[in-house]
């Protein structure tokens, strides 16, 4: 009897999207939006999910402290050091109280921003752009190119990420560039398939088949029906990714593998924190919560993109 | 099916020299004479000449990276310029000690990350699934390596219950696994909430509704099944990232691993030891995803009939 | 519950009669109007057909029948579905469980996704006999019973321990109608059980239909958009259009009546005929209108050549009736149109 009312529970609770719901409704009938409309679509669709719009709103305003951190606060004041107030807590003074050496956190933290996004974003923007040539050569040309492609993707796939990226910055030595570079590589992959993928989806397509045999250039079919195609799926990815290439350059960073101390960098204050978190865990507990909420602010707009480029994806 | 095996074990092969190519082509663009760097700026040149000769530096380098390939396959991975010791040795010595943290972070992730993508996915739009999808999106944020300071801070600082360093007891790997499989729990949480939720919207779970089937047998009994499938696979790939994030996490715990191994010897510069355990992790990597594929192969009826038909000589059916 | 089971009472009750049946989606703000006031009765032994074009609200009512709408969005707003007299929609879950697959069953549209990819369909056909396993026979004796009904719809015995994907689409759909006939339902359900078959499968399909309604008295609503079907295999046949039965008579009423509605008019109009001498089909104009946005008036009349003032403000009710032929449109207002 109890097991019956647990079924019955469950039956409810089982909601079927509304997908299936529609299966009956002819796509067709649905007039074809303009691109400005869809535009506004997703947008309408972005804004219904709360914790995306919580997401944006945080991300905006990192990335403003990012860009004008030197106008709230001079670079030099991230750096000035000072013995007599060293390792103290929180007071009105110093928001986040101060370093080992006296430095003020919180401004080190704005500044720490400025290298954060920069790295997670330029290493995802520099993978997409590698990544996409890639993938897009694989997904077009196909044949052997496309299998030499894809089975170096696959192979570098199998080599943790850390490592591969670890190997890069002590062959290359510790410098910004080279983090990115580094975490470029190591991304790359995954692009390259994700864009594959796309490229593939449309290649099959009748219509490009169409356009194909109506003698349009390849580089009009890119970038008419290819982009257009692909570029849901890779913002949903670079999004989620920027904030685990955060984690990442923070992550070599901290082992003194990436950008060096005394640059405000927040993998490196870390790094400069773990051998005082006994005593004074305020140093690495700051730093990490940055970290943490702007990969978290990422991940809460990647997933809101996600739901709003492709309602049909929600889950 | 033997045929199958035999053959993606074939594969690995020249991956994995492919692999020794990347690495070994890394490492190569360290700044440098390697002879140099062992013997210090203080020694002579003759000496340094000597010893790049010794080395076989000389050479060129397709020529060593064909004689290192060779000898890795013999198990000889050469020796380590700090300690003059065996490379293969080294690592092997602290292999068990990864493995065993990597596993435990895994089996947690596994234990709590697919259980609760179930129940979110069965429990979809309700206060439980937007709790476990939130919990997530929270760890997916969160570094390892700040979280392993954190859980010191609590667990080994203020409450005293667990060592926060060393590899002597169970007890000691309960911290570093717990960070360690956090994002995991993530992945797999979301990876399983997705395919599941995809399953139970399929068609024959529609049928078995029809068939007057009990709610929970048709989605236990035919959803579950058919969205785990595609799961195993990503507990592969997320062991292959667990792998790699050991380095921080054998790091910060202090443990004798090969993690914290190439790591020094990174700091050292130590050539053939960074690629030994590059190698290695990456091999053990290809061996669990050749598990995985194996494993996969044997419990989806779909490829396994493309092997064992293929076998009985292409039969086809109807 | 038991009772129920095995009830083959021979009286004239209808074995299933939808009664002013309403069913509305909703989904993000919008209310879709899927379905929207059929009636039906499904005689015994007898096969109903309902005929329209996708989206008109076929699968919907079908699967309001078996209760298996997706409880989240859809909702039956108003009217009844009574099986042998007793109302479905009060029924409880372990009530409906016992009815689903037992006395009322259904073949799904596409038989390429119906059946578990990772279960055999020995498996699979055993499952709907272990759930109404009422007499607790032994496990043996269902497994003879599932070779019995794989024999039954044409799949060797042997080929039991096969994986769905074994079996080309013909022999799935056949595979559906032994799980779905496993316990000699009262009533079946097919839904559009052929439009996903090449042309030779289809024939057999229905010709195995046919055969098995004769074999076990089973009587059949075949959901469909093709009028050859219907002629072949139905005694009734409803219309449906915009989630509304249009037209409804018997498979005479329809072929051969001297009226009809504008709509099924343009239906047989857009089959290709042999003697047309033109050599052109003649689909209907324009589309189904949207189920979320329908039109005050008759529901066809967007599309209707023969519409009148009258069709855009006023929702036609039953006009014409002579015999069992029944028609919805406002021509036939006023005795003859």
């Amino acid at each position: 009897m109890s097991n019956n009312r647990e079924e019955n529970k469950m039956q409810k609770e089982v909601h079927i999207p509304e997908m299936e719901s529609l299966d009956e409704i002819n796509l067709d009938e649905i007039p074809k939006m303009t691109r400005g409309s869809q535009l506004k679509a997703v947008w309408k669709r972005f804004c219904r999910n709360r914790l995306a719009v919580v997401g944006l709103v945080i991300f905006s305003i990192i990335l403003l402290t990012a860009i004008f951190a030197g106008v709230f606060v001079p670079y030099e004041k991230a750096l000035e050091q000072n013995i007599a107030i060293r390792n103290q807590t929180s007071s009105a003074e110093h928001w986040l109280g101060t370093d080992n050496y006296g430095r003020d956190i919180f401004f080190r933290i704005i500044h720490g921003a400025r290298y954060s996004l920069l790295t997670g974003m330029g290493a995802v923007a520099v993978g997409i752009i590698c990544g996409g040539i890639l993938g897009a050569l694989a997904g077009f040309r196909g044949g052997l190119l496309d299998t030499i492609i894809m089975r170096c993707t696959d192979t570098l796939l199998c080599i943790p990420f850390m490592l591969l990226v670890l190997a890069l910055v002590a062959a290359l030595g510790t410098s910004l560039t080279n983090v990115l570079i580094a975490l470029m590589l190591a991304m790359l992959p995954t692009y390259a398939r994700v864009i594959r993928s796309a490229v593939l989806t449309v290649v099959d397509a009748d219509y490009i088949e169409a356009s194909r045999s109506c003698g349009a250039k390849i580089w009009r079919i890119i970038f008419k029906h290819v982009i257009p195609n692909a570029v849901g799926p890779i913002i949903v990815q670079a999004t989620m990714t920027v904030g685990t290439m955060i984690i990442w350059a923070a992550g070599i960073s901290f082992l003194g593998m990436g950008i060096q101390p005394p640059t405000p960098e927040w993998g490196a204050m870390l790094s400069e924190g773990k051998n005082f978190i006994t005593t004074t865990p305020h140093l690495v507990l700051y730093p990490g919560l940055a970290i943490a909420i702007t990969a978290f602010s990422l991940n809460l707009m990647g997933d809101g993109l996600r739901d709003a480029l492709d309602p049909r994806l929600k889950d | 099916m033997i045929k199958y095996v035999i053959k993606r074990i074939l594969i690995i092969i020249p991956m994995l020299v492919v692999v020794m190519f990347i690495i070994y082509s890394i490492m190569e663009m360290t700044p440098g004479e390697p002879a140099r760097l062992i013997l210090g700026t203080n020694a002579s040149q003759e000496a340094v000449d000597q010893l790049t000769i010794e080395l076989g530096y000389d050479r060129p380098f397709l020529v060593r990276y064909a004689d290192y390939v060779v000898n890795a396959f013999t198990g000889d991975f050469g020796e380590s310029w700090q300690t003059g010791r065996s490379v293969f040795q080294e690592v092997l010595i602290r292999f068990p000690t990864t493995i065993k943290l990597a596993v435990f972070a895994m089996a947690l992730a596994v234990l709590i990350g697919i259980p609760l993508g179930i129940l979110s996915a069965v429990k979809q739009y309700s206060v439980f699934d937007g709790v476990g999808t939130t919990f997530a999106m929270v760890m997916a944020s969160v570094p390892s390596f700040w979280l392993a300071m954190m859980l010191i801070i609590l667990f080994s600082v203020k409450l005293r219950l667990l060592p926060s360093f060393g590899t002597g007891s169970f007890a000691h790997y309960i911290l570093p696994a717990v960070s360690m499989s956090c994002a995991e729990i993530a992945v797999l949480l979301r990876f399983t909430r997705t395919t599941m939720v995809e399953e139970i919207r399929q068609d024959y779970v529609r049928t078995a509704r029809a068939k007057g089937q009990k709610e929970n047998k048709v989605v236990f009994g035919h959803a579950l099944p058919n969205a785990l499938l595609p799961v195993i696979t990503v507990t592969g790939t997320e062991f292959c990232g667990m792998l790699g994030g050991v380095v921080t996490i054998e790091t910060v715990f202090s443990i004798n691993g090969v993690g914290m191994l190439i790591y020094n010897s990174i700091l050292q510069k130590d050539v053939p030891m960074v690629m030994g355990c590059a190698i290695f992790l990456t091999a053990s990597v290809m061996l669990m995803m050749l598990v995985i594929d194996i494993v996969y192969a044997f419990i989806d009826p779909r490829i396994k009939a493309r092997y064992t038909r293929a076998a009985k000589g292409g039969k086809a059916s109807e | 519950m038991e009772d129920m089971t095995k009830k083959t009472v021979e009286d004239s009750t209808p074995i299933l009669e939808l009664d002013d049946l309403y069913v509305h989606y909703r989904s993000e703000g919008n209310i879709i109007k899927a379905v929207n006031g059929v009636s039906l009765k499904l005689g015994r032994r007898e096969t109903i057909g309902l005929v329209g074009e996708t989206g008109a609200g076929k699968t919907t009512t079908a699967l309001a029948v078996m209760q298996l709408l997706p409880d989240a969005t859809a909702r039956i707003d108003r009217g009844d579905i009574l099986y042998n007299g007793e109302s479905l929609l009060r029924k409880s879950k372990g009530e409906m469980r016992a009815i689903r697959g037992a006395l009322i069953s259904m073949i799904f549209q596409d038989p390429m996704t119906a059946l578990n990819p990772i279960k055999t369909v020995g498996a699979q056909i055993m499952e709907s006999l272990t759930i109404h396993n009422y007499e607790h026979k032994s496990k043996a004796e269902l497994e003879a019973r599932v070779d019995e009904l794989l024999e039954l719809v044409g799949i060797k015995a042997i080929r039991r321990n096969e994986y769905p994907h074994q079996f080309s689409g013909g022999m799935k759909q056949r595979v559906l109608i032994a799980v779905a006939l496993a316990c000699q339902p009262q009533v079946l359900i097919a839904d559009e059980p052929t439009t996903a078959l090449d042309v030779t499968i289809q024939a057999q399909v229905l010709a195995l239909i046919e055969e098995l309604k004769e074999k076990l008295g089973t009587s059949v609503i075949m959901i469909t958009h093709d009028l050859g079907i219907v002629a072949q295999t139905c005694d009734k046949v409803a219309v449906m259009y915009a989630g509304e039965i249009i037209e409804d008579g018997s498979v005479e009423d329809i072929f051969l009546g001297e009226h009809h509605h504008p709509y099924t008019v343009g239906l047989f109009n857009s089959i290709p005929k042999l003697d047309d001498e033109s050599n052109r089909l003649h689909p209907i104009d324009g589309l189904m209108p949207d189920p979320a946005n329908l039109p005050p008036g008759c529901p066809f009349s967007p599309r209707c050549h023969q519409c009148m003032e009258i069709c855009t403000r006023e929702h036609p009710a039953i006009t014409y009736q002579k015999g069992s032929h029944r028609i919805k449109c406002h021509l036939f207002a006023g005795g003859e149109g």
